[in-house]
């Protein structure tokens, strides 16, 4: 079986941030692997250690993504390519769902996967995009994967229950990162990263260099959300609290 | 006359409350343009549905109708909603922001070299499409985006707008649509739901969300009696979903729903971002949790500090004597 996992570098959503003139900072520069990715990472390693097989990813990025990459080949991934960026083109969803979809044109494989989402912009829409664009069959928001007798059992979060659905090869699946917990590279892991083949090419070499013009949606700028009036807190006796909260939800907030 | 098209999001043949409210925008922006407003109805039964939207005051009700449509399949919808941009040619769909929706946005914008737009909390109309805010960073921030071209496709946070009636006559148009099996492609094979029979989490004006602390029976009868005295959706932090003690679906957070009650009551939930990131539009907050540290009560309107089960029975005895006056 082989699986391509597509992974992308993200900014750690837990480091400080700050927003000056509209622009993002963020004070230490510190990016991960995208948690939904890496859990789509584990669950083909998962797949072809139990069915045989073999894992690659790609990751489009700027140069310095390539540590991202080299994290991958370090959980067991055997092969990656880096498309390398510029990091300052204002590529969305779709420019990057472009940019792999002409990397698999040629490619063969039975199933693409990547995470539902990426944890900075949550926008959830290259996969999808992907599927379409290279005319595969796909399914979204996986929590679970199964193979049996070539054919990729998906089980769906969907909106009132599990959905288990089959997607047959060659197709394309995105994970949420409820499905497992990603392992953590071991030093072994480390060391044998470092001799993985890694392939680099430019968005020249692939033939998909996006102009600006194509890319249709984008970012203006960013603000703070707006705090929220702090309100009271309740400490003492645990029946007069809670009995004194109680009743202002019904005067106060009128929501009993 | 170009024309803003709203995806009705339906559950058990009743149009999700979410849906409502993008279609409230899309008619007060089609007002403020000189524009149509139209609402999509793609389901297996269509004209009860249809009958329901026409006091929501859309001008046109497509409808597409199928069997297939019973339970959610990605390969008919986009092919129904494919169909549909075609014959409607509207200058922006809106759908309403839900794990269905999410399943087909990025397909359909593909299909249609559209721009797309997700989760937004508040979009208008500009000359050549649309901007508005969205939030990123498990939504500690909010960015300002724009999308152009036609149509432009989007999906819009629960609770982002108010639902307002509006009486009209609104006209209902079938749009022809025909599946074979042999295009399906992906195959559903079984849905596992256990939760429901309770109340539409994404939907409930009241939410009970349990964390961590919620560590035995003992406290999980709690929360459901309080969620009972409530008729409230229960909802929990991704350890609990995660150590099976409440089912997956009921996961509030960045990767789980996104929930905007009138009430929300988080019981020993710490209050992590990637839940916040879930919950922050609930409109009055609750926080029970023992560690008055707990980033919770930084944005709950009321902060009870002391252990849930010392709480809430006093708590749930209060609410129920209300409840009976």
């Amino acid at each position: 079986m082989k699986f391509y996992v597509c992974i992308k570098q993200v900014p750690d959503v837990n480091a400080p941030l700050q927003i000056k003139d509209g622009q993002l900072i963020q004070d230490a520069d510190r990016n991960i692997l995208n948690a939904y990715d890496a859990s789509a990472v584990e669950e083909a390693l998962v797949l072809t250690e139990q069915h045989g097989g073999e894992v690659e990813v790609v990751l489009a990025g700027p140069e310095k993504a390539k540590e991202t990459l080299r994290k991958a080949l370090a959980m067991g991934v055997h092969k990656g390519t880096h498309i390398v960026t510029n990091g300052d083109e204002d590529f969305d969803s779709s420019a990057y769902a472009k940019i792999l979809a002409k990397f698999f044109s040629d490619k063969e494989y039975d199933y693409i996967s990547c995470g539902k989402q990426s944890q900075d912009t949550d926008a959830g829409l290259a996969g999808a995009m992907m599927a379409e664009l290279l005319n595969l069959p796909y399914a979204t928001n996986a929590v679970g994967l199964e193979y049996n007798d070539g054919t990729l059992t998906v089980k769906r979060q969907g909106d009132i229950g599990q959905e288990i659905i089959d997607v047959p090869s060659p197709g394309l699946v995105t994970c949420s990162n409820d499905m497992n917990d990603p392992r953590i590279p071991s030093l072994k892991g480390i060391m044998q990263s470092k001799r993985k083949p890694v392939d680099t090419i430019s968005l020249d070499d692939l033939g998909a260099d996006i102009s600006s013009d194509e890319v249709n949606t984008k970012v203006l700028g960013f603000e703070e959300k707006p705090e929220r009036e702090p309100g009271k807190k309740y400490e003492g006796e645990p029946d007069e609290i809670a009995r004194e909260v109680a009743q202002l939800l019904d005067s106060e907030e009128n929501v009993i | 006359m170009s024309t803003l098209l709203t995806v009705i999001s339906v559950n058990d043949g009743k149009i999700k409350r979410s849906s409502l409210e993008v279609l409230s925008r899309c008619n007060e922006l089609a007002a403020d343009n000189g524009l149509k407003s139209a609402a999509l109805v793609i389901d297996a039964n269509t004209s009860g549905i249809a009958e329901q939207l026409k006091a929501y005051g859309p001008d046109t009700i497509y409808t597409i109708e199928n069997p297939i449509f019973k339970n959610h399949l990605n390969t008919p919808v986009l092919k129904a909603l494919s169909s549909a941009v075609e014959h409607i040619q509207p200058q922006l769909v809106a759908f309403p922001s839900t794990e269905s929706s999410k399943d087909v946005l990025g397909a359909l914008a593909a299909n249609k070299n559209a721009a797309a737009l997700s989760d937004m909390s508040e979009f208008e109309l500009t000359d050549n499409g649309v901007k508005g805010k969205r939030p990123v960073m498990a939504s500690k921030i909010i960015s300002s985006v724009e999308a152009s071209g036609s149509p432009v496709i989007i999906s819009v946070r629960s609770g982002s707008y108010d639902v307002v009636e509006k009486s009209g006559d609104a006209s209902v148009e079938a749009i022809d649509f025909n599946f074979s099996d042999d295009e399906l492609r992906v195959t559903l094979k079984e849905i596992i739901s256990s939760s429901s029979d309770r109340v539409d989490l994404s939907e409930a004006e009241v939410v009970i969300a349990a964390g961590r602390g919620v560590k035995d029976e003992e406290g999980r009868n709690m929360i459901s009696e309080l969620a009972s005295v409530l008729n409230a959706g229960i909802g929990a932090s991704r350890a609990l979903t995660e150590a099976g003690d409440y089912d997956p679906s009921l996961q509030i957070g960045q990767t789980g729903k996104v929930v905007s009650p009138q009430l929300y009551i988080g019981v020993a939930i710490s209050g992590a971002i990637q839940h916040v990131a879930g919950m922050a539009n609930s409109k009055v907050i609750v926080a029970i949790n023992k560690d008055p540290d707990a980033p919770i009560f930084d944005i709950a309107d009321y902060g009870l500090v002391g252990d849930l089960y010392k709480i809430l029975p006093p708590f749930i005895e209060e609410l129920k004597k209300i409840k009976n006056n």
